[in-house]
């Protein structure tokens, strides 16, 4: 269960970080901002899928735009066990990084 | 205030359709939002293009998850399948019958496209079978599919080779070749000893040529054993196919060193070169051996050419047709050689009218026959097969009442129904293929073609029979699946409404049930026509005596001659004859004339024969009493051509006799000017030398005292012990013929041989009739459940009111004999319009009564009865409350 692709930590990081405000389209103007590269909205939504089934995000209803042509957002939140987990991951890949030699 | 604008409708609603209702509205809501930045950074149509992408994208199991159609069908299937397979156990006479029909009609269609396609495919395995030709020469009227050798049989090598080389040396031809085969028309007929070192085998039907090489380039064969290189150079070798190495050799041949043997034909030494796979069995010409000689041993030769890619074989013979005097120098001086012309590879199995053609020819109209009779099977099958199922849901309305209440959609009970329907037509595919299995044996040898088993496990031959049972299935599943599934629950449950829709359906079932006694009674009709025809051939009075006779080849008149004589000092013998087989096809015909009159007849036959002869075969000959006195010959003509001669000459019959016929006028010659003189001594009765297919031929008969040359005897014997006087005959014969083997037949054998086609087609008649009749029965029985079901009550109060179980039945009955009366009065014209083509192929022939067509209807009729009367009774004899209760 613990286990994490890479799309599914950035998009994880993604979600912390926009707190609060992480829907399907934000979150695709967001990793498209920061990494650079494009992905589609479907791309997405299966992640977030994969997230919240493994209980690391959830997610609940939030407000209609007229843009959305007055549908309502699903936001998504990550939970405590994935915020330990992106923790773990970066205290992890912290170690390897201090053991690296000074290039 | 303008509309914003609007994703693509359609995108819009596929998303709607597929997408689960729980992340529609989020999915859509962001590609409503995407759609909406994007429209305005890049454009309306750069967004509209994404949309569709996106939308598309989205169609993945993760977006149809949870209430996803996918994991509902899954388990909903497999409801279906259990309760599909417990219905199927549960009704086990429908599912019998249904099975049984469907095995028997669909085997019947499989074995007749695997006929048909083995004949459509003739000639079609040999690699490039396009750019194959074979030359036939026209001469006189007719057409000869072998090319004629300069010096005819006196041709030698080189000049054998004239036509191929000159063939070869033009620039559009790649290779050329011709051969003989022993048993065609320009071949000896004879068998050979053969003698390997100690044994002696005995074969007939090889393949001569002087082409080895090139032989093998236009029909490749495959190589077993031997030297590919060199197995088909030089003269003087011997190649066998696996056929006739099994059967010497035995299975293990091929552990044997035999490349390189020799082996001794009539003293003369041959080596043994190769063995090759038989040959596939639709190729129009068949062998079990090959001898590669010098010279071709008859008077012309099969002959074919390959074009190089792209090039036109027209030009190739039209040249040749120029430039054939350069060949055969004088050629064109002969006024009856009328032209060389070619014929396509892949057209020879279908060329009717050629002479000396290497195998029976396809009849078309035979072949197009049984396919549509295969598609009228297919028809049967759909309609019989919805009947019966339509039949069995009639008592199931209550089942399908319950599961809508319950909560079924109609499309699941259409889905329901469609998959019972599907569910039982696999059922029947392992059983079609093993009846298929077991039945081609059979089947192959009664069409005398060579089908092996192997075939079944071709993929096409599974992917036919597998499409064929799908189609079925949907097809005929298709129409209870609409009507049961749109029908609404309150028909379902009352019966009151469901009158009105058996009425319907009985007359699209009465319609159904017409047109297969019409197949019914019309296709037993002309299996009658056809039994009567083949039973009239047999029996016709042919103007001679064919039973008691036998013929054999004999090697010379000095032993036919010697064996004579042997044989007249046995009792049983009464007399012997030469060189005329009756019951020929038509061969090459002659032209001839009255003396002193100008019109020409080119359709005469000549038939040269001596005294034992007539009396072996027993011809009414009044003039050979001159033989008998004394005479050494006495040339006659036959009754066809003395009508034709005496019309001319205007003179009566028998004043005939005296005058002189000029045979062959246009052959010019020192000793007579122009033709032969022949001086008519005699007027003997038409007798069918012909097969019955074609008119009386007039016939020019030449009879001598004693014989004059001999290739066949003749031999008439009084016994009622065949086997041993055949055994005598061949005693007296490997007596005096050390080189050939003794290989006699049946006149009456061979005279019905000529008419294995037909009769071929009317076994098969038989059989496809048998089949629908069995189809019409199955298709009946379930027509008359449903009836008898929807009827119960009708039924019921009939008996209350004092009817009678006989009233009942009579009652029913009564219906389907209506039925078979029009379909009766239809089948009349059509079949009797069927008979008479098909009779088209005999010169004579009987006429089709009507009446049979009747009788036919009658026995259908019978059948009929008994089957709705046994279906019925049930029902009539149920207590009237038993079915008055229900409501």
């Amino acid at each position: 269960m613990k286990g994490l692709g890479f799309l599914e930590e950035t998009i994880l990081l993604l979600v912390i970080i926009m707190d609060g405000d992480a829907y399907g389209y934000s979150i695709s103007e967001a990793y498209q901002e920061h990494t650079g590269k494009s992905i589609t909205l479907s791309a997405i939504h299966a992640v977030l899928s994969r997230l919240e089934k493994k209980g690391l995000v959830n997610s609940f209803m939030g407000g209609a735009t007229s843009e959305r042509g007055g549908r309502r957002k699903r936001i998504f939140k990550a939970t405590a066990e994935g915020v330990a987990i992106i923790n773990d991951i970066r205290d992890g890949r912290q170690k390897l990084w201090d053991l690296m030699p000074d290039l | 205030m303008s509309n914003p604008p609007n994703p693509p409708k359609w995108a819009n609603r596929f998303l709607i359709w597929f997408c689960s209702e729980e992340l529609l509205e989020e999915i859509q809501g962001d590609l409503y939002e995407a759609f909406y930045f994007r429209s305005k950074q890049k454009g309306l149509r750069f967004a509209r293009r994404k949309f569709i992408l996106d939308v598309l994208q989205f169609f993945k199991p993760y977006a149809f998850e949870k209430y996803s159609r996918a994991k509902q069908f899954l388990p909903m299937f497999k409801n279906y399948f259990k309760i599909a397979v417990r219905n199927i156990l549960h009704r086990k006479s429908f599912t019998t019958i249904n099975l049984l029909g469907l095995t028997i009609g669909v085997t019947a269609i499989m074995l007749i496209s695997i006929y048909l396609n083995h004949e459509n495919t003739y000639d079609l395995s040999i690699p490039d079978s396009d750019r194959i030709y074979r030359l036939m020469n026209n001469y006189r009227d007719q057409t000869y599919t072998p090319m004629f050798f300069e010096d005819y049989y006196q041709s030698e090598q080189a000049t054998q080779m004239k036509l191929i080389n000159y063939l070869e040396s033009q620039e559009e031809v790649e290779v050329a070749c011709h051969f003989v085969t022993s048993h065609s028309s320009i071949g000896s007929n004879d068998k050979y000893y053969i003698k390997v070192e100690n044994q002696q085998f005995e074969a007939g039907d090889v393949l001569f040529t002087n082409t080895g090489n090139r032989f093998q380039s236009v029909f490749p064969q495959e190589i077993l054993s031997g030297d590919p290189n060199s197995m088909f150079e030089g003269y003087n070798k011997i190649i066998l196919t696996d056929k006739l190495a099994k059967k010497w050799f035995g299975n293990d041949w091929q552990n044997e060193t035999l490349i390189g043997q020799q082996m001794i034909i009539q003293e003369e030494i041959f080596e043994f070169s190769g063995v090759i796979a038989k040959q596939v069995d639709n190729i129009h010409f068949d062998f079990d051996w090959i001898i590669l000689q010098d010279r071709i041993p008859s008077w012309a030769a099969y002959t074919y050419f390959k074009t190089n890619e792209n090039q036109l074989a027209n030009t190739v013979v039209s040249r040749l047709n120029q430039e054939i005097n350069t060949i055969y120098p004088g050629h064109t001086d002969d006024v009856l050689q009328k032209g060389i012309i070619h014929i396509a590879l892949t057209d020879i199995h279908f060329t009717e009218d050629t002479l000396y053609e290497l195998k029976p020819i396809a009849n078309k109209s035979y072949l197009l026959s049984f396919g549509i009779i295969g598609l009228v099977i297919l028809l049967i099958i759909l309609t019989n097969y919805t009947n019966l199922s339509v039949a069995m849901y009639a008592d199931r309305q209550k089942e399908l009442a319950m599961r809508r209440v319950l909560g079924a959609r109609p499309l699941d009970i259409s889905l329901q129904l469609l998959i019972e329907a599907v569910l039982l037509s696999m059922i029947c595919l392992p059983i079609c293929g093993l009846v298929i299995w077991l039945v081609l044996p059979f089947f192959s040898e009664l069409m005398a073609i060579q089908l092996d088993q192997s075939l079944l496990f071709q993929l096409n031959t599974i992917s036919l029979l597998f499409g064929l049972l799908v189609l079925t299935g949907i097809l005929s599943g298709l129409y209870p699946a609409l009507v049961y599934g749109r029908r609404s629950l309150l028909k379902l449950f009352g019966s009151k409404n469901s009158s009105k829709v058996t009425q319907k359906h009985f007359n699209f079932t009465n319609t159904v049930l017409t047109i297969q006694f019409v197949m019914v009674i019309g296709l037993l009709s002309i299996t009658f026509f056809i039994y009567q025809q083949m039973e009239y051939v047999k029996n016709k009075d042919l103007g001679y005596e064919k039973e008691g006779v036998i013929f054999f080849g004999v090697n010379g008149l000095e032993k036919y001659n010697l064996l004579k004589e042997e044989l007249l000092t046995l009792s049983e013998i009464e007399a012997v004859g030469t060189n005329v087989i009756p019951g020929m096809e038509m061969y090459n015909q002659l032209t001839y004339k009255m003396k002193d009159t100008e019109e020409v007849f080119s359709d005469g036959t000549m038939i040269e024969m001596n005294l034992g002869t007539i009396e072996t075969l027993k011809l009414k000959c009044p003039a050979c009493d001159q033989l008998r006195a004394g005479k050494a010959n006495v040339f006659v003509i036959n009754k066809t051509a003395a009508q034709k001669l005496a019309k001319v000459k205007g003179v009566k019959e028998e004043e005939l006799i005296g005058e002189v016929i000029i045979a062959e006028p246009e052959w010019e010659n020192e000793e007579h000017g122009n033709g032969y003189p022949k001086l008519i001594g005699g007027i003997v009765e038409d007798f069918d030398y012909f097969s019955l297919k074609y008119e009386s031929q007039p016939l020019l008969i030449d009879i001598n005292r004693e014989a004059q040359w001999a290739f066949v005897m003749l031999v008439r014997a009084n016994t009622n012990n065949w086997s041993s006087t055949i055994a005598k005959i061949r005693k007296a014969y490997t007596g005096i013929e050390k080189d050939l083997p003794f290989d006699m037949s049946f006149l009456d054998d061979h005279l019905n041989q000529l008419y294995t086609n037909e009769s071929r087609a009317g076994i098969l008649m038989g059989l496809l009739s048998l089949v629908v009749i069995i189809l019409a029965l199955v298709g009946l029985i379930g027509v008359v459940s449903y009836i008898a079901y929807n009827r119960q009550k009708e039924i019921g109060i009939r008996k209350v009111l004092g009817a009678s179980v006989m009233d009942i039945l009579i009652n029913f009955n009564k219906e389907f004999l209506v039925l078979i009366g029009i379909a009766t009065l239809l089948a009349l014209p059509a079949s009797t319009y069927l008979a008479y083509q098909w009779l088209e192929n005999f010169a004579f022939r009987i006429d089709p009564q009507w009446w049979v067509v009747p009788i036919a209807g009658a026995f259908a009729s019978v059948l009929v009865i008994v089957l709705v009367s046994a279906r019925v009774r049930n029902a009539a004899f149920k207590h009237p409350i038993e079915v008055l209760k229900a409501e």
